[in-house]
């Protein structure tokens, strides 16, 4: 691990960031959160901000201490629930599958070389780590990682440049399609996930030579837009 | 590419999607990004420590000035930033206008000299000849007085100059309620208390504006030193001609 | 449509400061507030709630409108000085039209109960290029893991849809920044959050909200008249 640290030094004070070149393995994580038996038992894990955003969902006002009083909340299958973070996360494991099979394909085509060699490497193994704990997280309720077909995108790099913006481009805006529809625990994770998956698009971008932010705001996806985009990436031969 | 194999769980056109909510609308109205205002900023900062302005950036060159911390009002003392170099050993100096005499002098000092930079996008013009003042927006003017300044002996000096501190909330209909200190000094009040720095103000002799009245001050009514108080923030450069 | 700052007040001690510099013509002067940077550990003076949010989201705006003004001034400052070599200026006038762009809009949101743009001095940061980048680094690290630190903290669901929106561009500006400084984009598979009191604490260690200067006294004027 390499720890660059910067000294600024002025008249009156020194000032520095600790900022860090790590190459490290991925932390362990607590997947306790994600107990398998919870996901089947709802209610169970619900935290305050869950709770708050099912009354939220369900039109009731609030009283300070964070009772409803009244108006019902919408249907169980809209409102944040374990059953709920379930299909969001075998949603978001298509997409890890389909990052995860790509960035391992291209980066041992041969065809690739430096610095997308490099961004490749990487983000190969940051994609395997995010496979591995939502199928963990998941459990048997995990789908099956599809078969993928992807065409020359691993084997050119333009094609795997512009492939590469894309799917990390969706990958962001699914996840954060998603945000208000996780329960407090697994949007914990998501939000660790989602960071390095925009750092991915941020980088592959200023690669590609693209603005790595062009908007102040990132427009997220909804699921159905998300499995549209899947779809006509024609990448996923088959389920 | 290839077609999708049928499965359950599939359409003709690829995988179906999960049914889930969309996400509410964003709490927050976020603009597109926000370019700055083009041209009309002036920046300036306030002296952190006691520093001599030298006539180029380098230590090796002569002192025009010793800046102090303070000003003798007793606030933090201000210079207007024109421009920065760098000496051989690369240390940043900034290029500053400063309340000396001779009027409408610049210097050098090193970076570390000053602190955090202000920006204003205001400027005031005070027009001798045709005694007004007009405050001006970039290009546009929003505020405009007729003064009284300095009268022949005591004239109000021509140049570059800045606002460089606010005092209120004082007994003295004189000034009246408000007064801005400038970074221009009298040429010919030299003996001054406090160094004979021109000021801009309201008046207790409105009838006598507009005219050349004053000990080279900036007079104008009340009411406008007022109005004119709600609009130039500190830093604000002034131009007499 | 760019949000137009309504408010305009004036402070204490009757100066004008401007809210920002010079985003359009039309800005409106603000307060700033006197913050020193012990302060920054202790509360802030407690702002008005803001009849949108519940107290604990307003509490989290101004949390991430406080960062977004410290982000906005050092673009700005940065644009402004032209110190910054060519072929990286395009950095400073990007990052600083988007994070000014997220002040506009919290601002917007808090109405009365925003807190008031602090005083910053960058000492000479804003100047040089390697430290400036560096810098810039920091910062959106420090923004995007104070982002993931607040979110499973707040109440509203429109609120949560906001912060994700903005979190995913501070990481994309921190990959962004890391590249043109030689650092790797992306060290690991998960990014950690930080919480309000150690994002707080780093940015008082850096000591650039500074103090404003006091130019404005209540005493006699002793010009020449």
């Amino acid at each position: 691990m390499l720890i660059y640290r910067v000294l600024w030094t002025s008249s009156c004070t020194n000032l520095y960031f600790a900022i860090q070149r790590c190459l490290l393995m991925p932390d362990d994580l607590r997947l306790d959160v994600f107990d398998s038996a919870a996901l089947s038992e709802p209610g169970l894990n619900e935290s305050r901000g869950t709770f708050l955003r099912r009354a939220f969902a369900g039109g009731g006002a609030i009283l300070a201490g964070g009772a409803v009083i009244a108006g019902l909340p919408r249907s169980a299958d809209s409102a944040p629930s374990p059953a709920q973070d379930a299909e969001i996360l075998n949603l978001a494991l298509l997409l890890e599958y389909m990052e995860s099979a790509f960035f391992t394909e291209a980066s041992f085509s041969g065809k690739l070389t430096g610095e997308l060699l490099e961004f490749a490497q990487i983000v190969r193994g940051h994609e395997r780590a995010h496979v591995e704990f939502l199928r963990s997280a998941l459990g048997t309720k995990a789908r099956k990682e599809p078969k993928f077909d992807f065409g020359d995108a691993t084997k050119d790099p333009k094609a795997f440049t512009s492939a590469a913006v894309r799917l990390q481009d969706l990958i962001v805006a699914a996840y954060n399609g998603q945000a208000t529809n996780l329960t407090t625990g697994a949007l914990e994770s998501a939000a660790k996930i989602v960071s390095v998956e925009a750092r991915h698009a941020g980088w592959i971008r200023a690669i590609a030579q693209e603005n790595p932010a062009p908007d102040a705001t990132d427009t997220p996806k909804t699921a159905a837009q998300v499995t549209a985009a899947v779809n006509r990436t024609n990448f996923v031969s088959s389920d | 590419m290839h077609a999708a194999l049928g499965r359950s769980s599939e359409t003709a056109e690829g995988l179906a999607a999960p049914s889930l909510p969309a996400s509410p609308e964003p709490a927050l109205d976020v603009p597109t990004p926000v370019p700055l205002e083009a041209g009309g900023a002036t920046t300036w900062a306030p002296v952190r420590r006691a520093v001599f302005a030298r006539t180029r950036p380098s230590r090796k060159t002569n002192v025009v000035v010793r800046l102090d911390t303070r000003t003798p009002e007793d606030t933090a003392n201000i210079v207007v930033v024109l421009g920065r170099a760098r000496d051989a050993a690369g240390r940043v100096w900034l290029h500053v206008r400063l309340p000396v005499l001779p009027n409408d002098r610049t210097g050098w000092v090193p970076r570390d000299a000053l602190g955090g930079y202000g920006v204003v996008h205001t400027r005031l013009v005070v027009d001798l000849e045709q005694l007004t003042a007009t405050l001006l927006r970039g290009r546009r003017p929003v505020f405009q007085a007729r003064i009284g300044v300095g009268k022949p002996a005591w004239p109000t000096p021509k140049g570059q100059f800045y606002i460089r501190n606010r005092l209120t909330t004082y007994a003295s209909s004189f000034y009246g309620p408000l007064a801005f200190g400038t970074s221009a000094r009298s040429p010919t009040l030299t003996d001054w208390p406090d160094g004979g720095f021109i000021g801009i103000h309201g008046t207790s002799q409105p009838e006598l504006l507009p005219g050349r009245v004053s000990h080279g001050c900036i007079r104008m009514r009340n009411e406008d030193i007022l109005e004119l108080g709600r609009r130039m923030p500190i830093g604000t450069p002034v131009t007499i001609r | 449509m760019q949000g137009d700052l309504t408010l305009q007040e004036l402070d204490r001690d009757g100066a004008i400061h401007e809210a920002f510099d010079g985003v359009n013509s039309r800005a409106s002067f603000l307060r700033n507030a006197v913050i020193g940077s012990g302060a920054l550990l202790g509360v802030l003076a407690a702002p008005r709630e803001s009849d949108a949010a519940s107290p604990s989201d307003n509490a989290i705006l101004n949390f991430a409108l406080t960062l977004e003004y410290l982000q906005a001034a050092f673009y700005t400052e940065t644009e402004r000085a032209h110190a910054i070599g060519a072929e990286l200026a395009r950095v400073p006038r990007q990052l600083g039209s988007v994070e000014r762009a997220h002040v506009f809009a919290l601002r917007k949101v808090l109405g009365r109960a925003a807190v008031k743009r602090p005083s910053f001095d960058f000492k000479g940061v804003t100047e040089d290029q390697v430290k400036f980048l560096k810098t810039a680094v920091a910062f959106e690290d420090l923004g995007a893991a104070a982002y993931k630190g607040q979110a499973t903290r707040v109440d509203s669901p429109a609120l949560l849809a906001a912060a994700v929106a903005i979190h995913s561009v501070e990481a994309r500006h921190a990959a962004w920044m890391r590249y043109l400084a030689g650092f790797t984009p992306a060290g690991r598979a998960f990014d950690e959050p930080k919480k309000e009191l150690e994002v707080r604490r780093i940015v008082a260690s850096t000591h650039f909200i500074a103090a404003r200067p006091r130019t404005t006294r209540r005493r006699k004027p002793r010009f020449t008249g």
